[in-house]
């Protein structure tokens, strides 16, 4: 596939510890947009360890089946919130097929962990890779000039997806696709 | 180490720990984030204590050579230039100024001695007063409100981002002011140089 075409399939799973050598690479290659990776630095048994600490992980496949984008609920507490950390490798393609499959993956992560608010939290350019479910999101703090990227500051913002804006959106999404 | 007419801001020492620790065992202070009700026995405090933290700073009242409260500078990011801190006041000084003259103290000592652009804190809705002085005099800014973040309690509290940015701070009136009263108390019956500040 070449990345004029648009991806015609995507498929997610449960990340195992096999999934690691992608995730590092991963992290890598968006360096240092992955900042809970990329803050430690990149040396690897560092994010092995950081790695341990994540409730549950999910690996992005395109069509020919190879991994593209890799999702990670963190932080999830007792008040009922966690955070969606969500990365592609840095291609159209990639960020297109995780567009994609973000709903699903956020319909998982309500389905099965019942956040009450579920915090994103991106730099000034990353790309977007929530797809539809973008609009959903209220930004709740912006901390200015955060880190340079490439010679230039970035803010880094955290929104939130409450329960109450997902599931009608949810809902009505599956209900137009039946 | 930073001395005022009424602080002396230092290191915290080992021998500094259960004193801390009282002041952590207020049922109001351990219900924030770092322990959420569980402090740990006194025997495992210590690693508790210095978890993602790079530095202990003590206000003590020279008063009473007692510690007033302490602040920890944690989750510094130097590559990015920025790190957190957090401030605890023994409940029976809440309310004398000490601990924010100690906040004072903190700023000049950070970012004079840390290459970092801004300090953040993280305060829950019932705490956030201490900084409303410094947010409307603009040494301070609230970067944004995590709305229902914590359960404290029982209840849903908002958590306030509070943003103290270096070149604010030093440009500042009230570091200008702190520093002039650190002069003067350092000046009263000595021959001490002047504060040269950051």
């Amino acid at each position: 596939m070449t990345t004029a075409e648009p991806p015609t399939e995507v498929r997610w799973r449960l990340a195992t510890p096999a999934d690691l050598p992608f995730v590092y690479r991963l992290v890598t290659q968006v360096d240092p947009r992955w900042y809970r990776f990329s803050r430690h630095g990149l040396e690897p048994s560092g994010m092995i360890g950081l790695m341990g600490g994540i409730a549950a992980g999910a690996i992005v496949h395109d069509s020919l089946d190879e991994p593209v984008a890799c999702a990670l609920l963190a932080d999830s507490s007792a008040s009922g919130t966690g955070t969606f950390e969500y990365y592609a490798l840095p291609t159209p393609h990639a960020q297109r097929c995780a567009a994609l499959a973000a709903p699903d993956l956020l319909g998982a992560v309500f389905a099965t962990s019942s956040p009450r608010r579920l915090y994103v939290e991106r730099f000034d350019n990353d790309p977007h890779l929530l797809g539809d479910a973008e609009q959903l999101l209220t930004p709740e703090v912006v901390l200015p000039d955060f880190i340079r990227i490439d010679g230039v500051y970035e803010a880094r913002t955290t929104m939130v997806l409450t329960a109450d804006a997902w599931w009608p959106w949810h809902e009505a999404r599956s209900e137009s696709a039946e | 180490m930073i001395t005022t007419s009424r602080i002396v801001f230092r290191p915290v020492l080992p021998d500094d720990y259960r004193r801390l620790y009282e002041i952590e065992s207020d049922p109001a202070t351990a219900l924030t984030w770092r322990y959420r009700g569980q402090l740990p026995p006194i025997t495992e405090y210590e690693p508790a204590l210095w978890r993602q933290t790079q530095q202990i700073m003590v206000v003590e009242g020279r008063a009473t050579g007692t510690i007033v409260g302490y602040l920890q500078l944690h989750d510094t990011d130097l590559r990015a230039g920025n790190a957190s801190f957090s401030l605890y006041s023994g409940p029976e000084h809440r309310g004398s100024g000490l601990v924010m003259e100690g906040l004072m103290a903190f700023c000049e000592w950070a970012f004079g001695n840390w290459p970092i652009r801004w300090l953040y804190a993280h305060s829950f809705e019932h705490n956030v007063s201490a900084f409303e002085s410094g947010l409307r005099r603009g040494e301070a800014v609230r970067l944004g409100v995590l709305r229902e973040r914590m359960l404290v309690d029982g209840e849903l509290t908002d958590v306030h981002v509070i943003g103290i940015e270096r070149e604010a701070w030093l440009a500042s009136p009230l570091r200008r002011r702190f520093n002039q009263l650190r002069e003067r108390s350092l000046n009263v019956g000595s021959s001490a140089p002047p504060v040269t500040g950051v």
